[in-house]
């Protein structure tokens, strides 16, 4: 469970949420750029001048003399021209109507610092050092401050800027003091040696204990002296006025870098294009034109989880969110939200594991969300309806609709046995008949295994329960001689080599692409494939299916998400009852992608699509000729009815007879209505079972306008109510619902029971 | 269907508003609900179940 309890120093150690964009990484001054663009944005530009103004100290100066290294760097440079930042800080120039700085009466710290040079570096050190009201005194050897400005900018520009930012301090200016040895200024408290160009740097290097610091305690040195150029230097002012200050405070020269890296990955491919703002006349944006360059930036951070996952997508929650709200579920009382605040979020993820997949730092929200879910199950917290149905359906695959045989006489030498998985015979029963009987022409000997993998039990969090499946697999494939299984789904053999990797296998498609087979005629249209998410670790798989449609002559146009990044359907996990709306909006958004008909390899992939009116067929539709892509998808009871009859019909292949459950009462649905119960997860077996139990406990209720009756009985969790009147040799059901809380008098009689 | 219409099976009585106790996650409530005087059986039809019922279950699954 390491995984769940390191995962906030996990993400604050690895996620690259917070790492800042390129252009602040790039900016000598480390300027917060998403900072200033939301304010552009907006069209703040007082506001946008404040922040601009406390990061660089003379923002006069910066925006006519930074060779602007951030636009560089800026992601639309890969694809439509970086954002102009430059022009944006000129604008903020333009615009901004409250540039003058604000003065503040506080005390004098007491304290005095020399700043040898009166160029940008040790204005700018001066500047914030007064603002702090510590006492300072330039001595610059020359008549005159500026430096090298005067050779770079007009002197309106450099001095008008330089006037304004000192407006409201006071410094000490001794022009014509050259300062020849450090000893002249042994009564200042502290010394900033910024002498310019080819200037006197008295015999001190920088120590590398601290920013711009020397090896003597105090002292400490920067901008051009060291080779930087002007904007570099100014920022070297402003880094030395604070490691000054914390060396009058702590006594120690280690002030850390201010240097800004990030690791930040992205791609501009993924960018929409958004062409630079064209200005209407002069060299100005005007106010409305900077907030429209304003907009291209698009705040440059990590997310390829939160674009990827459907569910960080939908939800708007990025890693750190979740985090917080799992957190506070599995730790109630923790916050001031005290209860299972985030059960229905974690039962949402579809374990397609594509966070993983995308994340440059392949951190596993999935991973998370499922010990989470672990927990929360074994706290008993976890709603059961989230789970239910897929537990019931798992019981029912593995035992009334299970089977596991070889053909008669090959016990103990049975090769291969066909796992064609739970939901290939409930969806058709022939693409299992078919298959079989495909692999028994190619090899007598192969078995058949009706059953279910255990991924519901997986994903109901139900560790117990899954080891108990697993090894109850385990037992059986033991009990067949060990042989190599030939899967039919993905998730299955997902399962298996994670679960029971000593089981060894491939794919039925695979074994079709190797051995060959006839493929009829294939109707004419434009294809795609579409690559269910448990797929992705297995290219054989995904290539195999790319041959057989070839070998059928299709030309495939392919999606967006293939291979690698292939996407959940929607149907994966506890999706459907936990979040409904989302599942159909994530199907949506895969049958939206292409008008073309999709192939599918999963049968849950074919039929959330169908489900959806989207033209999809499974590969073995076009293998055997088998389902049009506009067959609608069964209904609930048809899907277990289906493996009913599969079991049926296998068994009298492999020379075993079974005969149908005969059932009690005859119970008449009509079409409409199949469909409402399977759109609520009722299957018709419940609600047989409530008229039933109606019929013979006399526990009904009449209508006496039309001899309709109602009445409901409690299965297992659920509470299941039947509408319905007698017909002919039976009864028509009129209608069905169901609810999850329960009457107490029920659950008397249910434990009475 | 309001349900006062329907009469219980077994006792043929007219079902009555009663209080009726529910269960779910943990948490116990009661709303009055249309019974048999006599032997309780209860109606509790779909407009409930899918209306109201489904809220509070939902509001408990998240709460």
């Amino acid at each position: 469970m390491g995984y769940l309890q390191d995962f906030e120093q996990k993400l604050s150690a690895e996620c690259y949420q917070n790492e800042p964009p390129f252009c602040t990484a790039a900016c000598p001054f480390g300027l917060d750029v998403k900072e200033l663009v939301k304010k552009w944005k907006k069209g703040r530009f007082n506001a946008a001048y404040r922040t601009f103004q406390n990061t660089v100290g003379f923002p006069g100066i910066v925006a006519a003399a930074c060779p602007h290294p951030c636009e560089e760097v800026c992601l639309r440079c890969g694809k439509d021209g970086a954002v102009s930042l430059h022009r944006l800080e000129q604008a903020t120039l333009a615009h901004a109507s409250r540039q003058n700085p604000n003065a503040y009466n506080m005390p004098s710290k007491g304290k005095r610092i020399a700043v040898i040079g009166a160029g940008i570096s040790g204005l700018a050190c001066t500047l914030f050092l007064s603002n702090k009201k510590y006492e300072v005194t330039v001595f610059e050897k020359s008549d005159r401050i500026g430096g090298r400005l005067w050779q770079e900018l007009p002197p309106e520009v450099f001095l008008t800027d330089i006037e304004r930012q000192f407006r409201h301090e006071t410094y000490e200016l001794r022009t014509n003091a050259e300062v020849r040895n450090l000893e002249e200024l042994s009564d200042f408290d502290a010394i900033y040696i910024a002498t310019g160009s080819q200037g006197e740097q008295f015999g001190l290097e920088l120590s590398g204990s601290g920013a711009c610091a020397t090896g003597w305690p105090g002292v400490f040195l920067g901008g051009s002296v060291l080779g930087k150029d002007t904007i570099e230097a100014l920022a070297d002012g402003l880094v030395a006025s604070r490691a000054v200050e914390r060396y009058l405070k702590t006594g120690t020269m280690n002030h850390p870098s201010e240097q800004v890296d990030t690791k930040l990955c992205m791609d501009p491919a993924s960018l929409e294009e958004v062409p630079s703002v064209v200005m209407a006349e002069g060299e100005i944006y005007t106010e409305k034109e900077a907030v429209f360059e304003a907009e291209r930036c698009v705040l440059c951070s990590c997310d390829a989880c939160m674009r990827e996952c459907d569910l960080m997508r939908l939800f708007e929650k990025n890693p750190r969110r979740i985090y917080e709200e799992v957190y506070i579920t599995i730790h109630p009382g923790t916050l001031s939200r005290d209860g299972t605040w985030a059960t229905r979020l974690i039962s949402t993820c579809s374990q397609c594991g594509l966070c993983k997949e995308v994340c440059p730092q392949r951190i596993d929200i999935g991973k998370f969300f499922l010990q989470s879910h672990q927990t929360m199950r074994e706290k008993g917290a976890m709603p059961w309806v989230f789970h239910d149905y897929w537990l019931r359906d798992m019981y029912f695959s593995n035992g009334e609709a299970s089977l596991c045989k070889v053909p008669p006489g090959t016990e103990g030498k049975t090769r291969y046995v066909f796992f064609p998985g739970c939901q290939m015979g409930a969806s058709d029963p022939a693409y299992v008949e078919r298959s079989y009987a495909w692999l028994r022409q190619m090899e007598p000997a192969t078995g058949l295994w009706l059953h279910c993998c255990g991924a519901p039990a997986k994903w109901a969090g139900d560790r117990k329960l899954h080891e108990q499946a697993t090894g109850a697999i385990r037992e059986e494939w033991e009990r067949l001689g060990k042989p190599e299984l030939i899967f039919g789904c993905s998730t299955c053999r997902q399962m298996f080599d994670t679960h029971l990797p000593e089981i060894s296998g491939s794919f039925l498609y695979e074994k079709m692409a190797a051995w060959g087979l006839e493929i009829d005629s294939i109707p004419a249209d434009t294809y795609s494939v579409f690559d269910p998410c448990s797929s992705r670790e297995y290219p054989e798989l995904q290539q195999s299916i790319r041959q057989l449609a070839g070998a059928a002559g299709i030309v495939l146009d392919p999606l967006s998400h293939e291979g690698w990044n292939a996407r959940c359907c929607g149907y994966g996990g506890q999706t459907q009852i936990a979040a409904p709306q989302y599942a159909r909006e994530v199907a949506m958004d895969r049958t939206g992608e292409k008008e073309s008909t999709y192939i599918a390899y999963c049968v849950n992939c074919r039929d959330t699509f169908a489900a959806q009116q989207k033209p999809a067929v499974h590969i073995l539709d076009l293998v055997f000729g088998l389902r049009p892509a506009d067959a609608q998808p069964p209904v609930l009871s048809e899907r277990w009815e289906n493996r009913r009859e599969l079991k049926r019909r296998m068994l009298a292949e492999l020379g075993e007879e079974i005969m149908a459950k005969e059932k009690k009462r005859i119970l008449y649905i009509e079409e409409a209505l199949k469909q409402k119960l399977s759109a609520g997860m009722i299957l018709e077996s419940d609600m047989e079972e409530v008229v039933d139990w109606c019929e013979e406990t006399g526990h009904k209720l009449i209508n006496p306008a039309n001899g309709g009756f109602t009445g409901h009985k409690k299965i297992q969790n659920m509470t299941y109510w039947a509408e319905y009147r007698p017909e002919g040799d039976g009864f028509r059901l009129l209608n069905g619902y169901a609810h999850r809380m329960c009457l107490e008098e029920d659950l008397k009689c249910q434990e009475e029971k | 269907m309001s349900g006062r219409e329907m009469i219980c099976w077994r006792c043929q009585r007219k079902l009555e508003p009663k209080q009726t106790f529910f269960q779910y996650l943990g948490h116990t409530f009661h709303t009055d609900i249309l019974c048999c005087p006599e032997c309780g059986e209860v109606l509790i039809p779909e407009d409930l179940a899918k209306g109201r019922m489904a809220e509070v279950e939902q509001e408990l699954e998240d709460k």
